[in-house]
């Protein structure tokens, strides 16, 4: 028990899920109200664009690279989904266009990344101009709205009455069965690219492949993230998902996973996007105005990586220490 | 490929390779059979890494050919090596920081966990090794991570092992430790290129040996046909004579009415203990010992770099314990580091900011704006007194050869016009002329009266060069030497630990 | 001499000049009010912020950083301005101070947090751009007027129709028939300002010496921590001017001005050649490259009726083009070796 217990607490997501714990309790406390069953499973339900995207970016971030061009393909998608929900069609054609979308920039980012070795923060800088402006072509600079009642009720539907929105739903299985392949050999790759890249070809990872592919998993988990949008708010204008992409590498940071790459999971993902997407229904129980979210959000995100850096970085240093001091006490008489 | 009648495990014929204009290897062939251990010794930019490089299919080579039991390969990326039971253990280990042992030696199979976990736990009896699975790979130290890259090895089944100077981080113990794995290895019918620079090693450890200079192989046989000497002679370029010379012009140093200028007081630190020494004007002054002696530590400390733990250290009179390294180049201290690349050079800028870049707290270089004439002016000065080789200042210093780059690191320590110069390896991986070049400026110093600690794991520069020497063992002094006394048998005794004058 | 002229030619710079050229040539030669000095100067007028902005941005990355809060930082110091303007009842230019001063504070805490803690700049400036937009968020709340609206009604004109103090900043026009606005002005003595900073004084050579090599410039006895630290500190007055020039332009206080300009400014200073991991870059490559990408947006909606929403999109495939083809180029170089 004592093993287990040591060995959990050291896997970085579930000092997310603490933590994500701990905002409830806190704000439970200072304002009961808040304990409610709706009130907690609607800071789960409200957070799927999020954790779609957050879980979307893990794959790159895990690599050691980013993907900034995930906000533009959701609102591409979105903006899909919504001219075929006008018309009353159905969700297959909107996942077939998310998928393609999502897949195509992600090839493109793939090449520019993993082939032609560009920043990677340059390269999807790019291909996220190019994508909003194919947006504004696509809508004519309309904001889409008017879809079908059928659409946007499915967006906010629950199972029953348990309460748990249907997307929701979709996202514990998706997590869960992502988290299972990821703990595969081969899903391991992505984090072993990331962790050390000349050690990961060295032993016969085809790493360029894998970038490839975490660029091209982003790109469609983006894509999707545009239906669940659209479904969501009904509304969808030439901006929509601007600066999303920064929300999700927030997440990620949120979730435990290493911007350096090699560091993290997918269920840290997942729960970092909920972190991110309830900070400001937590604030209004609070009886904070729902202005300071971007506050708190950047002081949380900077306290995190403060302390991360500043723990990580003194385990190294003392080992090293403790190494040379060791060294020089073996004749130390 | 048959010789003695039969096929001999790895034959490297004729390869070749050219970066650009340069010719890194001249048709090189090695070969290793089952059981026998390949030592192969060169200097630095020899070839070595790179010839393995091309075995392991990292590099393709312009020509030549690689057999395995006789049958010719096309290694043309490593996962082709790694099939072929080839497996090297770089020189840095490439392990997976954030992942445990067993992830790191399981990563790129494609068997079940199960039974790679058994594998290798019969291995690890086998070869009697403990090590917990579960630890994650940043916590090991280096010699447990050259482990973990021998064992993703042995698992793959490898019939061939290169080892790139696996000892080279490694404490006095560990070696022992690890040599006797290679033997086991050894008697378990596995080839192994060993790389070293150590031939103390080669006479440990290997059964063959070949000598590499200049991308080619210059002497090879069992070493049993060789003795030290005979090695050491195949390493020396043919026209190594001018350095002798040098040592002769020099006078002896008049020690009684000195005063040092540099005294270390039971200085103590991370990686070093209790080390006092004196250093006078226009000495030198060497620091002998094995490297991971604690030779680096301590200098780098004196120099700013870490803690110091307990004691003084006092320049000319006034006591610098544990300054920051600006406030150390100011009093009047300059390093010369060990490793070029990571702490020395600046690779993308010009020879000129390379020169300057310790002087721009000084007024020379101008109060608030540049001073591009001074900058010029001091580093054609170098240029020509050192005869670095670059088409002009403005050229970037890493386009420069390593003994050019080494001139221009050189330069930047002297241009504070330093009381004390430490130069720590200031010779490793350049070419004869350049050495000979770095020995003059040591000299030239040590007539202008300044004071020059020496960091060498070079005897023979170590006897060249200094007027008296320390030696480090285990983090502490155990000797100190002068004039005649200065010699290869007492340093090395000593840099090994085996000394009675204590 | 030949040799310079030569190196001149091989460099960057002289690259982005002859795009700048090229768009002169062929928007020029399609429709020639693209050639007005008036359309030209409200154009770049337009982008100021961003030119502005990307002159600072380039040092920190020189250090081997990235900066992308500074856009955050613009509706920081425009909203502080306007709040202590209006609520507080500070003078204008001692509104300015102030907020100049939060600006350079804004930049320097970042800046400490990847120097001295040694957290990814990336991940700390994300966290700023958070941090310093819902900053400027609380800010307007403090003031009557509501955040949507924004405060306006500054010190404007004076009785002869000239622009009074604050105003003239923004809408100024200097040089009789010429009508030279007095933010491209101040763009210029920013440029040369900056040109001495970083490439003339001491301390610019330290900022490339720890972008090539920190562990070196360490060695050095460079302040390897401080030079870092300031290049954001410095960022964060850039932002601060951009957001002085904005507000006065628009007479409007806001804070979220800028918002949206993170992606331009980044691609204005890789565009100019700055080495994305350090150690490489010049001013006058960044000030020309914003420059090409403000003609291009300008020419496009003015030649070919493009919406000026949707520049995103040229902007976006140069990008992509110009590090696609460095990076070609560097790969087939590398092959022939």
């Amino acid at each position: 028990m004592k093993e287990f217990i040591k060995k959990i607490s050291g896997v970085r997501w579930v000092s997310s899920l603490l933590f994500l714990i701990a905002l409830f309790v806190i704000t439970g406390i200072v304002n009961p109200t808040f304990f409610s069953y709706s009130n907690i499973i609607a800071c789960f339900n409200n957070s799927c664009v999020f954790m779609l995207l957050a879980i979307g970016i893990s794959f790159t971030i895990m690599t050691g690279e980013i993907d900034v061009s995930i906000g533009a393909v959701m609102g591409l998608t979105a903006a899909i989904s919504g001219v075929i929900a006008q018309q009353n069609g159905s969700w297959l054609p909107m996942l077939g266009w998310a998928v393609l979308v999502g897949a195509v920039t992600g090839l493109v980012n793939g090449i520019g990344v993993a082939v032609l070795k560009v920043p990677s923060l340059i390269f999807t800088l790019g291909t996220c101009g190019v994508v909003r402006g194919i947006v504004y072509i696509y809508t004519g600079g309309r904001t889409i709205e008017n879809f079908s009642g059928s659409f946007t009720r499915f967006g906010n539907s629950t199972v029953g009455n348990t309460g748990i929105g249907v997307f929701f739903l979709m996202m514990i299985v998706i997590v869960a069965v992502l988290a299972v392949l990821l703990n595969t050999r081969r899903g391991k790759y992505f984090l072993a690219v990331g962790d050390n890249i000349g050690g990961a070809v060295l032993v016969g990872i085809p790493a360029t492949r894998v970038k490839f592919f975490a660029y091209i998993l982003s790109g469609i988990f983006a894509g999707i993230s545009g239906i669940v949008f659209a479904s969501k708010y009904g509304q969808i204008t030439i901006i929509a998902g601007n600066g999303y992409e920064m929300s999700a590498v927030a997440a990620c940071v949120l979730g435990g996973i290493s911007l350096s790459g090699g560091l993290g999971n997918v269920i840290g993902a997942a729960i970092g996007g909920v972190i991110m997407s309830s900070i400001s229904r937590l604030l209004v129980f609070l009886g904070f105005s729902s202005d300071y979210d971007n506050t708190i959000t950047g002081v949380m995100l900077i306290a995190i990586v403060v302390i991360d850096a500043l723990t990580q970085q003194r385990a190294i240093e003392n080992a090293r220490r403790e190494r040379l001091l060791a060294r020089a006490a073996v004749s130390g008489q | 490929m048959h010789s003695d009648g039969k096929q001999k495990l790895l034959v490297v014929k004729g390869t070749t390779k050219a970066f650009g204009q340069n010719r890194v290897l001249k048709g090189v062939d090695i070969a290793v059979d089952r059981g026998e251990v390949l030592a192969l010794i060169g200097g630095n930019g020899a070839g070595k890494s790179t010839l393995m490089k091309i075995i392991m299919g990292i590099y393709q080579p312009d020509g030549g050919q690689i057999f395995i039991d006789g049958k010719e390969v096309q290694m043309t990326n490593p996962a082709v090596a790694l099939a072929e039971g080839v497996y090297m253990v770089p020189q840095e280990p490439m392990l997976f920081p954030n992942m445990n042992v067993l992830e790191n030696i399981t990563m790129g199979f494609k068997e079940s966990t199960l039974s790679l976990r058994n594998r290798l736990v019969k291995i690890m009896s086998e070869i009697g090794w403990k090590m917990d699975l579960s630890r994650k790979a940043s916590t090991l130290s280096i010699a447990e991570q050259t482990l973990v890259e021998i064992l993703r090895g042995l698992l793959r089944n490898s019939k061939i092992l290169i080892l790139d100077e696996p000892t080279s981080a490694l404490t006095f113990d560990e070696v022992e430790a690890f040599f006797k794995v290679v033997r086991d290895l050894k008697s378990r019918g596995i080839g192994i290129i060993y790389i070293t620079h150590r031939l103390a090693e080669v006479f440990d450890i290997a059964t063959h040996v070949a000598i590499m200079r200049d991308g080619q192989i210059t002497l090879e046989g069992p070493v049993a046909n060789f003795t030290r000497e005979m090695l050491v002679q195949g390493l020396l370029p043919p026209d190594a004579t001018h350095e002798a010379e040098l040592k002769e012009n020099t006078t002896k140093i008049d020690y009684t009415h000195l005063k040092p200028i540099f005294e270390l007081q039971n200085l103590s630190g991370y990686g070093f203990q209790d080390i006092s020494l004196k250093v006078y004007p226009g000495e030198i002054l060497g620091i002998a010992g094995v490297v991971g002696a604690g030779r680096t530590e301590l200098v780098s400390t004196i120099f700013g770099r870490d803690k110091v733990l307990s004691g003084k250290v006092i320049l000319d009179g006034k006591d610098i314990t544990g300054k920051k390294t600006r406030d150390i180049l100011e009093a009047g201290i300059d390093y010369v580091p060990e490793d070029r690349h990571l702490h020395g050079l600046f690779k993308i800028s010009s020879v000129a900011a390379n020169t300057t870049s310790a002087l721009l707290k000084d007024s020379v270089m101008g109060k608030l704006l540049l001073n591009k004439r001074q900058e010029n002016r001091i580093t054609d000065k170098y240029i020509s007194d050192f005869r670095i080789k670059t088409m002009d200042r403005e050229e970037l210093a890493g386009s420069l050869s390593g003994g050019n780059q080494q001139k221009v690191v050189i330069s930047r320590a002297l241009s504070t016009k330093p009381k004390l110069v430490i130069m720590d390896e200031p010779t490793r991986g350049i070419d004869a002329a350049a050495r000979g070049d770095v020995y003059s400026i040591i000299h030239h110093l040590r007539e202008d009266g300044v004071a020059v600690l020496l960091v060498s794991s070079d005897m023979e520069e170590i006897m060249e060069l200094c007027d008296r020497t320390v030696t480090v063992f285990q983090g502490h002094i155990n000797g100190e030497f002068s004039g005649n006394e200065i010699n290869q048998d007492n340093l090395t005794a000593a840099s090994f630990g085996l000394v009675n004058n204590e | 001499m030949k040799n310079k002229m030569l190196k001149i030619v091989k460099s960057w710079e002289f690259v982005l000049l002859l795009i700048l050229v090229l768009e002169f040539v062929v928007f020029g030669s399609i429709n020639d009010k693209f050639l007005q000095p008036v359309r030209i100067f409200s154009n770049i007028t337009n982008y100021i912020s961003i030119c502005i902005i990307s002159l600072f941005v380039t040092m920190v990355m020189i250090t081997g950083g990235i900066d992308i809060q500074a856009s955050s930082i613009v509706g920081l110091t425009s909203i502080t301005i306007g709040v202590l303007w209006n609520d507080f009842g500070f003078s204008i230019w001692a509104a300015v101070g102030a907020a100049i001063l939060l600006a350079a504070l804004c930049g320097a805490l970042s800046g400490f947090f990847v120097a001295y803690c040694g957290v990814q700049p990336m991940v700390v400036t994300l966290g700023g751009s958070f941090l310093y937009s819902g900053l400027g968020l609380v800010i307007s709340r403090m003031s009557a007027i509501p955040a949507y609206q924004g405060i306006s009604g500054f010190p404007s004109k004076n009785e002869d129709g000239t622009f009074s103090s604050f105003r003239w900043l923004g809408n100024a026009k200097l040089f009789g028939d010429l009508k030279l606005p007095v933010q491209i002005v101040i763009y210029v003595i920013l440029i040369i300002l900056m040109y001495i900073l970083l490439h003339k004084t001491k301390y610019g050579r330290s900022i490339f010496l720890v972008g090539v090599n920190p562990q070196a410039a360490e060695y050095s006895g460079i302040n390897t921590k401080l030079v870092k630290m300031s290049t954001y500190m410095l960022t964060g007055i850039g932002a601060a001017i951009a957001g002085i020039l904005l507000t006065s332009q628009l007479n409007s206080s806001k804070y979220d001005l800028g918002s949206t300009y993170t992606l331009s400014i980044i691609t204005a200073v890789v565009l100019g050649g700055t080495l994305s991991t350090g150690g490489k870059g010049s001013i006058i490559g960044t000030a020309l490259a914003s420059l090409v990408i403000c003609m291009l947006r300008f020419g496009l909606t003015l030649c070919f009726k493009m919406s000026s929403q949707n520049l995103d999109l040229p902007v976006g495939i140069m990008l992509l083009l110009v590090v696609s083809g460095r990076q070609l180029l560097r790969i087939v170089r590398h092959m022939d070796a």
